[in-house]
């Protein structure tokens, strides 16, 4: 039984293809006959203007007394590097294995008001890892129903929120409480996308009201809806990791290039001694980019070689709209370097991709 | 709702075939249904001039921004001429499937198979 967004009528009436996400129904693109598809939604988003609706990702909170102190002993970064009304990229490991259990963006409300957004998939792994281990006096709430998120990226997304309104002078990765049209919800300067742009937390019965104001303002810019392809054309565009494909149980963060996203300086986080030591001892595979030099598209999966050996694998590949090339992100082994070439065994035909550092368009996000 | 023209044949694997030169030439290409299916269309390999190619096997592939599909040969015979174009313009497999955006043209010796091919009644009900 697949889960539905609030918005799921929105797509519905707007004959989007509706694909699985970690148990959500949710719309992939919208018919090329309305002028949508993955291409141009993409497009969209790097030109203009383009609103998703991602409510299937998960919402959590963990309150209480030193909750802040609690929980940051247990993810990556430091929370004590921002201050409240600030949001921050982070993983949740396994403290044995050192590998990634999720990636989450944590918003820091106060010190006892922490609010997460993990992966769809993940986030009764990432609620019941926390909880397991909440000492009393701090609780952790599973809050997928609680919130949709919808997010508007791209050049005149601030544009389309000043004509409804709204002119949130917001840094990068700051968040405020707002009101919309009269509809309260939370708006955060983030995205996946690599553009400036907003994801919007309203409540779970309020949802249509913020789609469909957006979806009115951003046809002045001509905007799109946009489905999750494009989200993924655009995300690997910029090189960030998908939990499950560039991070995973089985892939550590100093593997997969993200190392930024680690409070070295703090006494524990689960999974510091193996990132310790895979940072001292080297990685036994690196997370690189790989851009086709012909006319082969790489796709997850896929084996990377050097002559006739193997040296890894695709974590995630596709067309870049905006290259109109392959592109892929692949954990290869360390010793091959930025600027080599290496061949992708594309279902039998070798390929040549040279070895780059993404991202592989320019970042617009600050 | 996909279009089906009635002038030509189909296959169960989505390709459509017309007699081009009678009797022995039939251009193919992918249906409305298989261009809708697959979304943007970025890349197409195609079958080589020359190359003999059988019924039902692997001729070519199709890749979408999403993911890759095979194109089945829809009769035996050897490959006259295939679509430069695409090689610039994959999108006119989406734009036009049944006209600019034709993969390739194929020589046949037997011209009952095409026959033997769905009618365009028989295709709809298929993608029905």
């Amino acid at each position: 039984m697949s889960l539905h967004s609030p918005l799921h009528q929105r797509h519905l009436a707007l004959n989007a293809k509706l694909a699985d996400f970690g148990g959500w129904d949710m719309p992939i693109e919208y018919p090329a006959a309305q002028g949508g598809g993955v291409i141009a939604e993409h497009l969209a988003v790097r030109e203009r203007v383009g609103i998703f609706d991602v409510s299937h990702l998960g919402k959590a909170e963990v309150v209480g007394n030193g909750a802040l102190d609690f929980l940051n002993e247990l993810i990556t970064n430091d929370l004590t590097k921002i201050a409240d009304g600030q949001a921050q990229y982070t993983m949740l490991c396994d403290d044995k294995s050192g590998g990634v259990i999720d990636d989450l963006i944590v918003y820091r409300k106060s010190a006892s008001n922490l609010f997460l957004i993990p992966n769809a998939s993940n986030t009764t792994a990432v609620v019941t890892a926390i909880s397991e281990v909440a000492p009393p006096g701090i609780t952790v709430n599973n809050l997928h129903k609680d919130f949709a998120v919808i997010a508007i990226q791209g050049p005149n997304s601030k544009d389309v929120l000043a004509k409804l309104g709204v002119s949130p002078t917001l840094d990068y990765m700051a968040f405020a409480e707002i009101t919309l049209d009269g509809t309260p919800t939370i708006i955060c300067r983030t995205g996946y996308t690599g553009e400036h742009g907003y994801e919007l937390l309203p409540a779970w019965s309020e949802a249509e009201k913020i789609w469909d104001r957006l979806a009115e303002g951003i046809k002045e810019f001509n905007g799109r809806v946009c489905g999750l392809g494009a989200r993924d054309t655009l995300r690997t565009e910029m090189g960030y990791p998908l939990h499950g494909h560039e991070l995973s149980l089985s892939i550590t963060p100093m593997q997969a290039g993200a190392s930024w996203a680690i409070g070295w300086k703090k006494p524990k986080f689960w999974g510091k001694s193996i990132a310790e030591s895979e940072k001292i001892n080297g990685a036994h595979r690196l997370l690189r980019g790989l851009k086709s030099l012909d006319r082969g598209i790489p796709r997850g999966g896929m084996q990377v070689k050097l002559g006739e050996k193997v040296i890894g694998e695709i974590t995630s590949g596709t067309f870049s709209p905006t290259l109109r090339e392959g592109v892929a992100l692949a954990l290869l082994d360390p010793t091959i370097a930025v600027g080599d070439t290496v061949t992708i065994d594309v279902r039998g035909r070798e390929s040549s991709a040279l070895v780059t550092k993404p991202p592989f368009v320019p970042s617009h996000v600050k | 709702m996909s279009l089906i023209p009635e002038e030509l044949r189909y296959t169960k694997e989505h390709e459509w075939l017309v007699a081009t030169e009678i009797p022995t030439i039939v251009r193919v290409g992918i249906t409305d249904f298989a261009q809708s299916a697959l979304g943007d269309i970025v890349y197409i390999q195609m079958p080589k001039i020359g190359e003999n190619i059988k019924a039902d096997a692997v001729c070519g592939e199709v890749e979408s921004t999403k993911s890759v599909s095979e194109i089945y040969a829809p009769v035996t015979g050897v490959v006259k001429r295939v679509n430069e174009a695409l090689n610039k313009n994959p999108e006119l497999v989406n734009s036009e499937p049944y006209g600019q955006g034709w993969i390739a043209e194929i020589e046949i010796s037997d011209v009952s198979v095409i026959e033997k091919l769905l009618s365009a009644a028989e295709y709809r009900t298929l993608t029905a």
